[in-house]
């Protein structure tokens, strides 16, 4: 099964996540790194728009 | 010449991407303590009565016997309280008796365990050792010490593991066991009992099965030579 039921003492969202030693920390950083992606394509739509003021 | 402008010097960028990363953590880390405050509150006698697993039991886990199983599941060694179901759980209901009783009421082990606490602080015990893997690293860690089978081999000569523990904390030198000698520390009768009371409460507390083992430690350093 790719979702295993949770074998924490507590169990919690966490611990759901948690089911390999990776999968929290993928789960975490790709909820991190997503939106950076959105960010950069944001932002470069916005300078070959030319409407960013200059600092 | 391209003029085509480039997302990575823009300040822009990089600084809504910092905002959004420090807020994320920050986020993140604030449920993590509220995560972690669940997962560290003292369970009750309700609880042991209704056999539901807490990570720190109540304090009444010294009326029962403790023991340290491999949990395939879980990939390492758990605490079972009071024996253990066909599924691999605490039942809750094999007792051992501690200091001649199995019936501490929550208030008289709480409070017996909390001397040990004092005990512990008032005598260093962490200059040497630690204690849920907090303090020096010259002598065992503390946590599962109830549970070192070493006990188990001395405890028919002193009718009882909690006799030979008490023994041994009253005048450690005229039982010493590793190379470091623990040296003694004037603990007294009481004290020795509430020590060992602490211990065996924090070996019942599920560590996700730290420490792995009862290894002794080896090295002697005589600091007078």
């Amino acid at each position: 099964m790719i979702i295993e039921p949770c074998t924490d003492v507590v169990c919690s969202i966490w611990s759901i996540l948690n089911q390999g030693p990776m999968t929290l920390t993928i789960f975490l950083h790709t909820l991190i790194v997503l939106p950076m992606v959105w960010i950069y394509f944001d932002e470069k739509k916005r300078l070959e728009r030319g409407d960013i003021p200059d600092e | 010449m391209d003029k085509k402008p480039s997302v990575w010097t823009s300040n822009r960028f990089w600084r809504r991407s910092a905002t959004w990363v420090t807020g994320v953590s920050a986020v993140l880390l604030i449920l993590l303590t509220f995560d972690t405050m669940a997962q560290m509150k003292m369970g009750t006698e309700e609880d042991i009565k209704n056999k539901i697993d807490r990570r720190i039991p109540s304090p009444v886990v010294i009326n029962y016997k403790i023991d340290y199983q491999l949990n395939r599941r879980r990939g390492h060694e758990v605490p079972i309280i009071g024996g253990m179901d066909a599924n691999g759980k605490s039942k809750y209901e094999e007792k051992e008796k501690f200091f001649g009783r199995d019936d501490w009421s929550e208030e008289e082990a709480r409070a017996l365990i909390h001397k040990g606490k004092l005990t512990i602080q008032a005598k260093n015990c962490m200059d040497c050792h630690t204690l849920l893997g907090n303090g020096a690293y010259y002598a065992p860690d503390l946590t599962k010490a109830w549970l070192d089978p070493t006990w188990d081999t001395l405890a028919p000569a002193y009718n009882g593991k909690e006799y030979a523990i008490k023994e041994f904390l009253k005048n450690p030198p005229a039982m010493a066991m590793h190379e470091r000698k623990m040296p003694n520390l004037g603990i007294t009768d009481e004290e020795a009992k509430a020590v060992v009371a602490y211990l065996k409460f924090m070996s019942a507390i599920d560590t996700n099965g730290f420490p792995r083992n009862f290894g002794k430690i080896k090295g002697a350093v005589d600091a007078r030579k």
